[in-house]
């Protein structure tokens, strides 16, 4: 198999389809949400709605992650707790701070920034990795994310594995040729990108709306979020 | 009458013995030949073994009781630097000699004859060594309008390639252009070129790709062809793998400072002048096979990464549309414009809306 033209067509035609219908898609989601609409909010105002915006976020960002015990999902499931934090961490820094990454969206954006350095990534994509095989054991394990884990849970789990395992083992040159795997990791990229709005994954968007909205109603509550 | 061997012919050129027993070692070692593993591992008996163990030995003894190897030489789509680098060469022992003592038959930028005369001189050595002699080509074939773009003495390159090639024992594509195109295949490769190996399928076709073709990489293969009478190993683009079978990164010099994540930024800061790894200046060194970060260029004085540019992948299939020459390897090779962006959004956009007011009229007329 002539893998050099395997990797043309990852790193070309099938990274500008998956990416045009990756954008098609989230847009499409996103006006499917908004024309939901929602109920106009009668109660009356007892605060400042950006003050409750500011408040959620600053409590998702630096309370939640390094206080675990004022969540409830560290104290009935450690492992999704901290794995679970692990992994995105691990996952944004790795995206947008690995070199080869920020090339990526150099040639995309135009403009690069600096990197976090080889060593670093690299250990932090291993402890990723293990993280994400501790949420899958735990999916197995954990009653209550057993009863709850479908197919697409399990689907999801693989296409966002399948790039890191295959850019782990490309980064480190190990078994197969750099361009197999190369390759490998492209169409395993392009295959997420196609996956994502059609999927739970979409919540790296949705996520913010929801936090926003929620931390808006909690400020125009007075209720702390 | 017996057809002169290789050893009568340099002796009979006033080339010594002693000459002679040099020459071979040369010639193992730009072969590569440090022992020979197919004859250890094929569990001769050890007296055997240590005869046919010695390279250079058995490099004399093949030189010694075989025929000179007759080479034709042809140019199509090219600019004669693969014969450039060869002529030019920084040991031009082994070259003279595996070129011209014992091979060289016609070649269109080394021949002294022209014209016509060159022609016949061709058509004679095509006949006289039919079915022997190796077929060089350096240049690609351009198919488009019957072949019009290139001809020499009135005929078009396929038609000559194929000419040639009916004889020929086995083909050498040496340098990118006549190995996958080259140059001239580069989109929009408005000549329709093509690399020899996907024209010719009926021989065994060797590539030397490279621009050009390391001349140590191409006299050491010819160098194999002479003492074993057959093609070397070859990898899934049909290249040697003792010349291509390792990445340029494997054998960077600068490979510690990308596993140190040290990069240069650009042609002339700090990281550029400590000799740091130039992977973010666009290296293509992680996926092109060659045989520069160990042979090196100019008698092993430098090569393009040593002296601070990036590899632009050069012995790869295609490479001048692997993106730039100085954007990052990773980079995609192809992005949607703006205005494609803009359009899927709109997509995707409208089709939501439409599916969510289809919805909600079809809910309201089921309340109703």
């Amino acid at each position: 198999m002539d893998w050099n033209a395997t990797l043309e067509f990852a790193r070309g035609p099938f990274f500008r389809v998956a990416l045009i219908i990756f954008i098609a898609g989230m847009t499409y989601r996103l006006a499917r949400v908004l024309f939901l609409g929602w109920s106009r909010d009668k109660v009356p105002s007892n605060g400042s709605k950006l003050a409750g915006v500011v408040k959620t976020y600053l409590k998702a960002l630096l309370i939640l992650p390094f206080i675990p015990w004022v969540k409830n999902t560290f104290n009935k499931n450690a492992v999704t707790y901290l794995a679970g934090g692990i992994f995105h961490l691990g996952l944004f820094v790795i995206i947008f701070f690995g070199t080869a990454h920020m090339l990526v969206w150099k040639s995309l954006l135009g403009f690069g920034w600096a990197t976090v350095s080889y060593p670093v990534v690299d250990w932090l994509a291993a402890i990723t990795i293990i993280s994400m095989l501790a949420l899958l054991v735990n999916r197995f394990v954990n009653p209550v994310s057993k009863m709850i884990s479908g197919a697409a849970e399990y689907l999801n789990w693989l296409v966002v594995f399948l790039p890191m395992i295959t850019g782990y083992i490309m980064a480190h040159h190990l078994w197969f040729r750099y361009e197999t795997l190369f390759s490998l990791h492209m169409i395993a990229v392009d295959v997420l990108l196609i996956w994502i709005p059609f999927s739970r994954i979409s919540h790296f968007v949705f996520y913010f709306f929801s936090r926003t909205i929620h931390g808006a109603q909690f400020g125009k509550r007075a209720v702390t979020p | 009458m017996p057809e002169e061997t290789i050893y009568r012919r340099l002796i009979n050129n006033g080339v010594s013995r002693r000459g002679f027993l040099k020459f071979c070692g040369v010639v193992a070692g730009a072969m590569g030949l440090e022992s020979l593993p197919p004859l250890v591992k094929s569990g001769l008996p050890k007296s055997l073994n240590k005869v046919k163990t010695d390279p250079v030995g058995y490099v004399a003894k093949a030189l010694k009781s075989k025929p000179r190897v007759p080479v034709i030489w042809l140019e199509f789509s090219d600019c004669a630097g693969c014969t450039e680098a060869l002529a030019r060469s920084s040991s031009p022992t082994v070259v003279n000699l595996v070129l011209n003592a014992i091979s060289i038959e016609y070649h269109e930028t080394l021949s002294a004859a022209a014209g016509f005369q060159a022609e016949e001189a061709k058509r004679q050595a095509m006949k006289k060594y039919y079915g022997k002699y190796l077929l060089v080509v350096e240049g690609s074939v351009p198919l488009a309008d019957g072949g019009a773009y290139c001809t020499i003495g009135g005929k078009s390159a396929i038609d000559l390639l194929k000419e040639a090639a009916a004889g020929a024992a086995a083909i050498v594509s040496t340098g990118n252009c006549a190995a996958f195109g080259g140059l001239p295949k580069a989109d929009p490769n408005p000549t329709n070129a093509e690399g020899i190996w996907k024209l010719v399928t009926d021989k065994p076709v060797m590539n030397i790709p490279g621009c050009p073709a390391i001349p140590e990489v191409f006299t050491g293969t010819l160098a194999q062809f002479l003492v074993f009478g057959a093609l070397p190993e070859l990898d899934s683009l049909n290249r040697p793998k003792t010349f291509y079978g390792n990445t340029i990164h494997d054998r960077c010099l600068r490979r510690p400072f990308y596993e140190a994540g040290k990069f240069a930024l650009s042609f002339d800061d700090e990281g550029a002048r400590q000799g740091w790894c130039l992977y973010k200046l666009g290296c293509k060194g992680p996926t092109t096979y060659n045989a520069c970060a160990t042979m090196k260029w100019q008698g092993g004085l430098s090569f393009p990464v040593q002296s601070g540019h990036p590899c632009i992948g050069c012995s790869q299939p295609d490479f001048w549309d692997g993106g730039g020459f100085y954007q990052g390897q990773s980079a995609p090779l192809s992005r949607p414009t703006v205005a494609t962006v803009g359009a899927a959004a709109a997509v995707g956009a409208v089709v939501g809306a439409g599916l969510s007011a289809a919805n909600r009229a079809k809910k309201k007329t089921e309340k109703e």
